[in-house]
């Protein structure tokens, strides 16, 4: 039994796909499906680099489709699988992630979102959202974890794998480019010593047994003859769906209670919005921070709390209302006024948000 | 407590900046402090302007980029326009006075603007290869970020294979940190 790849806690200064490949790791992941672009090759670098030591394993794809494919492959299999991937190789995989949704198989994807659309900048940006969240055909059956800290990405690497497998829907990890090659500090650790247990991985296909005999058969299904059949099914999934909703959303917030306007971001940007709702409270403006840490599901209660308090709602993101499509549609009814800061395709700063605020209160 | 300090470094590719940012934002998080640091990465990897932003602070760093730096070091003419953006009041502007027909292009908006001979003394008093570790010194002395020694501990733990095998490469990059902080002490 090879050696656990963290030991105790240790604080390192490290990019954010150096982060991913150790969460990885960490989270037991047994193989890891992979097609390079940027900016987020560093992810299999380190990964191809760390694996040996500890019999892991990697195989390289001749594109995203069959990175996807590869990886719902290997949660067949029953092993703890992922792939990683940004921009136009997110819009590839969304065909077998698709497949993932219909057979309710625990693939794990992390993005770095790079500039659209198609090729557009290898950089950064917050425009994989709606991709992300709904792409496929289908109903978006998917959980999507927007982190805004290497902390954050270390974490939630770990949880997305156990979310995956506990409620069997395919599992996101949504960073971005800022966060795949910036460096700052975060800790370590081994899920086990922090009481995280991994949710233990089965097989879907090539049990022991002969089928019909000694076990029930295994029948999986992408396809369906009738409307009605597919229909049945989807009831079922968007029943789990809806029960696991939940459990599931997460959230932060602070300083929204007595606030007349809420600043509402995710990911890296939320990192601008919380300095700026810190000045902007120092200086004696109303504002408060709200952030869903689930883009889908999205934390609906309390976004709905929060949109019937304040009079006005700033959505800020590095892209054009992906996340304000988002926002409204759990908030249907609100009369809060909304407003936006949208940069697509562009970092956001906490100067750009104060000044945006001054520029609103006037 | 209070903000970080905020820090750009911009030069030519292979210059040296990124190295520099990084060492430097990995001596302040030795020291426990909190630091982030994010090059320009994008077509500028492959030649052209190389930028590197750098924070270090004592809490929480937000936004991986920001609009005014408190000190802002450009090493080439085309380093000096992409980064006099950055430049408000309060900015220390740092560029190297080997650069030609830059003056029109300072910036106007601070009365800290300084040149530094760092090209030069490198060429002269060092080696043109140290010529970065130059500008860190500088860097170090303006801002008091992270203090000298723990600067070379940062060197050490990352060029220390190297310096194994020519102790001469240990001397002369802790003699141009150190000629990096005297030629902005003579200045600020």
């Amino acid at each position: 039994m090879p050696e656990k790849p963290i030991q105790g806690e240790k604080r390192v200064f490290v990019t954010g796909n150096e982060v991913v490949a150790w969460a990885a790791l960490a989270a037991g992941a047994e193989i890891m499906y992979g097609y390079p672009i940027t900016p987020q090759n560093e992810i299999m670098h380190y990964w191809t680099r760390m694996i040996p030591k500890y019999g892991r394993r990697f195989l390289q794809t001749e594109d995203e489709l069959s990175a996807g494919f590869t990886t719902v492959g290997g949660v067949l299999a029953g092993r703890r699988a992922f792939t990683a991937t940004a921009g136009p190789g997110n819009t590839l995989m969304q065909e077998p992630i698709s497949m993932a949704e219909a057979m309710r198989l625990p693939i794990v994807v992390v993005v770095q979102q790079r500039g659209g659309p198609s090729t557009a900048t290898v950089i950064y940006s917050q425009q994989e959202v709606t991709l992300t969240t709904l792409g496929g055909n289908g109903e978006g059956l998917r959980v999507v974890y927007s982190t805004a800290t290497h902390q954050e990405l270390f974490d939630y690497t770990i949880k997305s794998f156990n979310t995956a497998w506990k409620y069997r829907f395919p599992t996101f990890v949504l960073g971005d480019g800022y966060q795949a090659k910036m460096r700052e500090s975060l800790t370590f650790y081994d899920p086990a010593e922090r009481g995280i247990e991994m949710v233990p991985t089965d097989a879907y296909v090539g049990r022991p047994g002969m089928p019909g005999v000694d076990r029930p058969p295994k029948h999986m299904r992408n396809t369906y003859n009738m409307e009605e059949e597919l229909y049945e099914v989807l009831q079922g999934y968007l029943a789990d769906f809806a029960k696991a909703a939940p459990e599931i959303a997460e959230h932060e917030t602070f300083d929204t209670e007595d606030a007349d306007l809420v600043i509402i971001s995710h990911g890296v940007v939320s990192r601008a919005c919380k300095m700026a709702v810190r000045d902007l409270r120092e200086q004696g403006y109303k504002v408060g921070y709200f952030r869903p840490i689930t883009l889908r599901p999205m934390p609906e209660k309390e976004l709905q709390e929060v949109a019937g308090k304040a009079k006005q709602l700033l959505v800020v993101e590095s892209a054009q209302g992906q996340l304000a499509r988002l926002v409204k549609e759990v908030i249907y009814g609100s009369t809060a006024e909304m407003l936006s800061l949208f940069k697509p395709g562009v970092g956001i700063t906490s100067e750009e948000v104060i000044a945006r605020v001054k520029e609103i209160k006037g | 407590m209070g903000k970080p300090i905020k820090i750009v470094l911009a030069g030519e590719g292979g210059q040296g900046v990124q190295s520099v940012a990084e060492i430097l934002a990995e001596a302040a998080n030795e020291k426990g402090r909190e630091a982030l640091y994010i090059p320009n990465f994008g077509v500028e990897q492959r030649g052209g302007v190389s930028v590197a932003y750098l924070q270090i602070g004592d809490e929480a760093i937000g936004a991986p980029k920001f609009q005014i730096g408190d000190i802002v070091i450009a090493l080439s003419d085309r380093a000096v326009i992409r980064t006099r953006k950055y430049v408000g009041p309060e900015t220390v502007f740092v560029y190297d006075s080997g650069i030609e027909n830059i003056q029109d292009e300072l910036p106007t908006n601070t009365d800290k603007v300084y040149a530094i001979p760092a090209i030069e003394v490198s060429k002269k008093e060092l080696h043109p290869r140290v010529f970065n570790v130059i500008i860190m010194g500088a860097v170090l002395k303006a801002t008091g970020v992270v203090a000298m020694d723990d600067a070379k501990k940062a060197i050490e733990k990352k060029l220390g294979y190297k310096f194994d095998k020519n102790p001469e490469l240990r001397e002369m990059n802790f003699k141009a940190m150190e000629r990096g902080a005297e030629l902005v002490a003579e200045l600020l």
